[in-house]
């Protein structure tokens, strides 16, 4: 019998990459679902361990996080067998230095121990989900360019343009900018956009990012689109 | 055994030798023997006595260096009674056998407390992965509990953001603190269990920014990373926690505007006189702008439990985040040397092992 949790989301199915969750603890498994939802990710969770890799055959996913301490179960051969269907992050439970062997050996693309540190957890999905021929091909179509309200931002290029100008930005100001036109509407907190770029390996402070901020308001200002970013006192900025 | 502890052990037995056969010659003159014959007497009897002697001195001589060489090349000086040559006579039997008995309870009494040690580790350790379950469970549900607040219904409900926020940082707290707990019990254990790998000192660094990321955020660090793209053969899972302990510290003795900065290079050392064969090792230095370390207290920030002035001013510091490092360290073969200007800035700098000296370990 299977038995599915498959979590809907208001984004374009097809563009969204499947995550597989194989995990026994139903806590984290649930979780870990919602937070992969989250992450505009298609999570979908296996409660029945004895048919995995069938089930795995059926859904196709393009990442399996797979727990490697499954009750009754031979994590090795399991991870073979999923291999076979998708890249494979294992999960190990204790973290002794045999325990790190038997994940190094079991053939997977990554592996992790549990319990894990959730941007670390995020950013090896990524890597892995990157390192996969398929989905660049996804990535380049749906990051390359954004537009909100007449403006339109290059990602591959790095700038911006509206009314038939174009404005070079900086790193740190087209990672800003990039956050707030996915969030367009919505409220982004300072903090949001401060974590949003350490994920990215860029670690700026509070004084960093209004420098970042000014300049780049001015840069807008320049292509004809002054207070396209509002400051919402006390709770953020808003596109 | 020097000539003088010989014959102070055996002063009393000769001063009686020489008592009895200065009685004996006396008794001889005045029985009317001849003075020539006791003075050949005497002088015969001193000759094999003093043989004896030198003999003796020299048998107690080697068999007291054989059984100390004997202990010498032991590791477990415990074990010496089972190495031991055969008595010679009696009373060495006899000091054997006492000594024997003496050295089995120790030997039970020394495997009864490294087994309990044994088993308090594994304890903590399975104790420690239990613990951290619940905890990758509450910071998944704090997470997306913000994530549901983001929604555009819930509009401008900041607060909310606010304490999830406040919430996950301080699990990642608690987080640190068990991750300490295990990684002392591994370091006291004699078996340390680590595993040497290729790996990228970047993707190192990143992995400890990003585990401490909601506490250096909120204390406001601003970090700066250069010339990390180089390959280290280390276990980078110890070093992740060695970083993470630097970065909790330079959190924690920040100054107004805290900054971090990570940068790697690599230093050269000369492998034999003539400086032809030369090894090149890389350095890895964490330095903070914080509050620094009074130069009277630097030569002691890798002991166990010392927190210094900044720790006592601050309170609640465990003073075991740098003892742990040094420890992890040490086992790693990683050079750990710290500097420090008072006011200015604290300053750790990290010498992996060159590729070349991996195969001493």
């Amino acid at each position: 019998m299977l038995k599915w949790t498959v979590y809907k989301t208001v984004e374009v199915l097809q563009a969204m990459q499947k995550i597989m969750i194989i995990e026994d603890d139903p806590t984290i498994r649930d979780e870990l679902a919602m937070l992969l939802k989250n992450e505009g990710y298609h999570a979908c969770t296996v409660t029945d361990f004895e048919t995995i890799p069938l089930q795995a055959e059926r859904a196709r996913p393009d990442l399996t996080l797979l727990d490697l301490n499954l009750p009754g179960k031979d994590g090795l051969t399991l991870c073979a067998a999923l291999r076979k269907i998708a890249p494979v992050i294992v999960v190990t439970s204790r973290n002794s230095t045999i325990d790190e062997l038997l994940a190094l050996h079991s053939g997977s693309d990554d592996y992790i121990t549990k319990p894990y540190n959730i941007p670390v957890l995020l950013a090896r999905i990524r890597a892995v989900l990157r390192r996969s021929e398929n989905t660049a091909e996804t990535e380049n179509r749906t990051t390359d360019s954004l537009n909100v309200n007449g403006l339109s931002l290059s990602l591959t290029r790095g700038c911006a343009s509206a009314n038939g100008q174009t404005a070079e930005l900086t790193r740190n100001e087209l990672k800003i900018l990039a956050h707030l036109m996915t969030h367009a509407g919505e409220i982004v907190s300072r903090t949001d956009l401060i974590e949003t770029l350490w994920e990215q390996q860029i670690y700026i402070d509070d004084n960093t990012l209004s420098v970042n901020m000014t300049r780049l308001r001015s840069k807008l200002e320049g292509i004809g689109l002054p207070d396209l970013i509002k400051t919402r006192r006390g709770m953020g900025y808003q596109l | 055994m020097t000539i003088s502890e010989f014959f102070s052990d055996r002063l009393s037995r000769i001063i009686l030798q020489a008592a009895c056969i200065l009685a004996t010659a006396a008794l001889l003159l005045l029985t009317g023997t001849q003075s020539g014959i006791i003075a050949l007497l005497l002088i015969t009897w001193l000759f094999i006595f003093l043989i004896l002697q030198i003999f003796d001195y020299y048998k107690t001589r080697t068999r007291l260096e054989a059984l100390s060489s004997i202990m010498d090349g032991l590791d477990e000086k415990y074990l010496f009674f089972e190495c031991i040559p055969r008595a010679e006579n009696i009373y060495e039997q006899k000091l054997f056998d006492l000594l024997r008995i003496s050295a089995k309870s120790m030997i039970g009494a020394v495997s009864d407390a490294r087994a309990a040690g044994q088993e308090y580790r594994e304890y903590v350790e399975r104790w420690v992965h239990e613990i951290k379950t619940p905890i990758t469970a509450a910071q998944l549900i704090c997470r997306n509990a913000g994530a549901e607040t983001g929604h555009p219904a819930a509009k401008g409900q900041n607060i909310p953001g606010e304490i999830r926020r406040k919430l996950s940082c301080e699990l990642s707290q608690i987080d640190a603190h068990v991750e300490r707990a295990l990684f002392y019990a591994r370091a006291e254990s004699p078996e340390k269990d680590f595993l040497i790998r290729q790996a990228n000192l970047a993707e190192i660094a990143a992995e400890a920014i990003r585990a401490h990321q909601a506490l250096l955020i909120q204390s406001g660090v601003r970090i700066e990373t250069t010339g990390l793209e180089k390959t280290v053969y280390t276990d980078s899972k110890w070093v992740v926690f060695m970083l993470g302990q630097l970065l909790q510290n330079a959190a924690r003795y920040r100054s107004d505007t805290p900054l971090v900065t990570l940068s790697a290079d690599y230093a050269e050392h000369a492998l034999s006189g003539d400086g032809t064969a030369r090894i090149r090792y890389v350095q890895l230095t964490v330095s903070d702008k914080g509050i620094g370390v009074p130069a009277h207290e630097l030569p002691r920030v890798f002991d166990r439990g010392f927190t210094g002035s900044n720790g006592r001013r601050l309170g609640g510091s465990t003073g075991m985040g740098l003892y742990l490092c040094k420890k992890l360290a040490d086992a790693l073969e990683i050079g750990l040397t710290a500097s420090s200007q008072e006011g200015k800035g604290f300053c750790i700098t990290m010498t992996f092992p060159a590729k070349e000296k991996l195969t001493k370990m």
